[in-house]
């Protein structure tokens, strides 16, 4: 729950008041990210590398894209759960994987394996 | 641990006329398989679809609920497979 409409007033009545969008303040990780798929044409965010996925579901999204020889960037975010944190912010996707094509977010593995499965993968991707 | 039949009545009692189809394929009460069919689903992206899905669970999923495999669709594209 969020407390943040019953906090107490400053004592002192000098001080400013506080940032309204601190949530918004400048966020390294955020922008790098948001910057990281906007330059990208196809990026994927996942559990371990393209040669090495750590998780199955991000297996199955890099073999899709692989079948189709797409080139893609692929972001590991196992290294810092901030950068999980972060993507899902940005995403308002709950898990990994997440493709990005041209900027937005395609989907997730199921949503990407069902594409592929239609021939609708190989359209968005061009 | 929640299990499918927690899971499947959470998202039908969540989502107006929706019905569930739920599976722990891993047996662990943590990876979950639904297939979601629902009126609500009308007119909007498989991503829209899948969010208010994961909506019914909030920050659950990706955490208690490690995986939560989606299909989706309306009451008037049911697919056979």
């Amino acid at each position: 729950m969020s407390a943040s409409q019953f906090q107490p007033l400053p004592m002192s009545s000098n001080e400013p008041a506080p940032a309204p969008a601190a949530s918004e303040a400048p966020n390294p990780i955020r922008e790098a990210i948001a910057q990281a798929i906007e330059e990208h044409k196809v990026i994927l965010f996942m559990k371990g590398t393209p040669e090495a996925p750590a998780c199955g579901f991000s297996a199955r999204t890099v073999a899709a894209l692989q079948s189709l020889d797409t080139p893609f960037a692929a972001v590991d975010v196992l290294p810092d759960p901030r950068i999980r944190q972060e993507l899902s912010a940005i995403s308002n996707w709950p898990t990994i994987p997440q493709l990005f094509v041209g900027g937005e977010l395609l989907g997730g593995c199921d949503i990407v394996i069902e594409m592929y499965e239609s021939g609708e993968l190989a359209q968005a991707l061009l | 641990m929640p299990s499918a039949e927690d899971i499947k009545q959470r998202i039908e009692a969540a989502i107006a006329g929706a019905h569930a189809d739920v599976e722990d394929y891993t047996g662990g009460g943590d990876h979950f398989r639904a297939t979601v069919t629902a009126p609500a689903f009308e007119g909007l992206s498989r991503i829209e679809q899948h969010r208010l899905v994961y909506a019914v669970f909030g920050s659950e999923v990706g955490a208690a609920i490690h995986a939560l495999a989606l299909k989706t669709q309306t009451p008037s594209k049911i697919q056979t497979n």
